[in-house]
């Protein structure tokens, strides 16, 4: 048994974790749940973010395990494998995850970081499609790939394989545009399961809830619900809100359709639409100058 | 454009818990090992060649 949950998440880490995307954004695809809004420019930018840092990113994090991680902890391969596997768990989700926390509330509550965010948020809808669309920069400098790494290299490389698999299904589902955790809001008797679900974890409801362009509706919350695995940390640092609603509208009120290339590779190629957060010259925080 | 001076203060109270956070796992850990009297540290052996995938 031990053997086959091993064997699925190795999988998962290899190939299923794609191939799961692909037929999840077929099936949300084919029911509509993109609201036309899937134009060719959202089309190139959300396969590119898809297929180009899972070729670049993977070179760059067994540079950094192999090469650097020797140089910089000399003699300290494995010298915490004697660590249980589930305190190794837990020591993974924790640091993983609240970096992550942190890296994300970051990059949209200090101004200058926000552009390398922006490419995230400007999807006008939800779902598999956009869940991997960054800003390459972004991604490369995904702080917790290089800390889980760390700790894989000091011993705790069993544990990392679960941890990032089921923080990987949590983090997709939350983006999915199907509202699966509509049931434990229905339902009276699934409401105790909800309460706790909705506060350890991200959910459709919580993180659509980041991606709405508006407040105004009292769901949306784009300036918290940070969390990606876990939504403890947001609790715990009163940047959440749960209404057990979705919003209405996702994206950025401020949203220029800017080039895929440029909100793929700014600031290394910049986008030709005026007045665009990504254009030389342009503002920093896009909606703080149209208030 | 400038961090408000709140947001500031708040950014950095909240890292200061988050180091509590990073540390109650090992804590937990240690507690247990004292208390259940456990030194697995003293069979050392077992290695790990496991990779990562973040996304």
């Amino acid at each position: 048994m031990i053997k086959l949950i091993e064997s699925i998440f190795h999988n998962l880490s290899l190939w299923g974790l794609p191939v799961l995307m692909i037929i999840v954004g077929i099936f949300e695809f084919s029911f509509g749940l993109y609201d036309k809004k899937w134009n060719r420019n959202e089309l190139l930018l959300d396969i590119t973010c898809f297929v180009i840092p899972r070729i670049i990113l993977q070179p760059i994090t067994v540079y950094f395990t192999l090469r650097l991680l020797p140089v910089i902890l000399p003699g300290l391969k494995d010298i915490f494998s004697w660590v249980p596997f589930w305190w190794a768990f837990f020591i993974i989700a924790v640091a993983d995850d609240l970096t992550q926390y942190w890296y994300h509330r970051l990059h949209h509550q200090l101004p200058f970081l926000w552009r390398f965010h922006r490419t995230h948020h400007s999807a006008p809808y939800m779902g598999m499609s956009m869940a991997s669309r960054q800003n390459v920069i972004y991604t490369i400098f995904f702080s917790q790939i290089y800390l889980t790494a760390a700790l894989v290299y000091l011993g705790l490389g069993y544990a990392a394989l679960f941890v990032t698999g089921i923080k990987s299904l949590i983090t997709l589902a939350a983006h999915s545009s199907i509202p699966w955790d509509k049931p434990f809001y229905k339902y009276k008797i699934l409401h105790p399961v909800a309460w706790v679900l909705e506060r350890l974890i991200s959910t459709p409801a919580t993180h659509h809830a980041h991606h709405a362009d508006s407040f105004d509706d009292g769901v949306g919350n784009y300036k918290g619900n940070f969390g990606n695995m876990f939504f403890i940390w947001d609790i715990i640092f009163r940047t959440g809100i749960i209404t057990r609603k979705y919003p209405q509208s996702f994206g950025i009120k401020h949203y220029k359709q800017e080039e895929w290339y440029a909100q793929f590779a700014w600031p290394l190629l910049k986008s030709k639409k005026e007045g665009s957060e990504l254009a030389a010259g342009g503002p920093m925080v896009g909606d703080e100058v149209n208030k | 454009m400038h961090l408000q001076k709140e947001t500031k203060q708040k950014i950095f109270r909240d890292i200061v818990v988050s180091l509590f956070l990073y540390a109650i796992p090992v804590i937990l850990m240690f507690l247990s090992f004292y208390i259940t009297g456990k030194k697995p540290w003293l069979n050392q052996g077992k290695k790990s060649n496991t990779t990562i995938v973040n996304h």
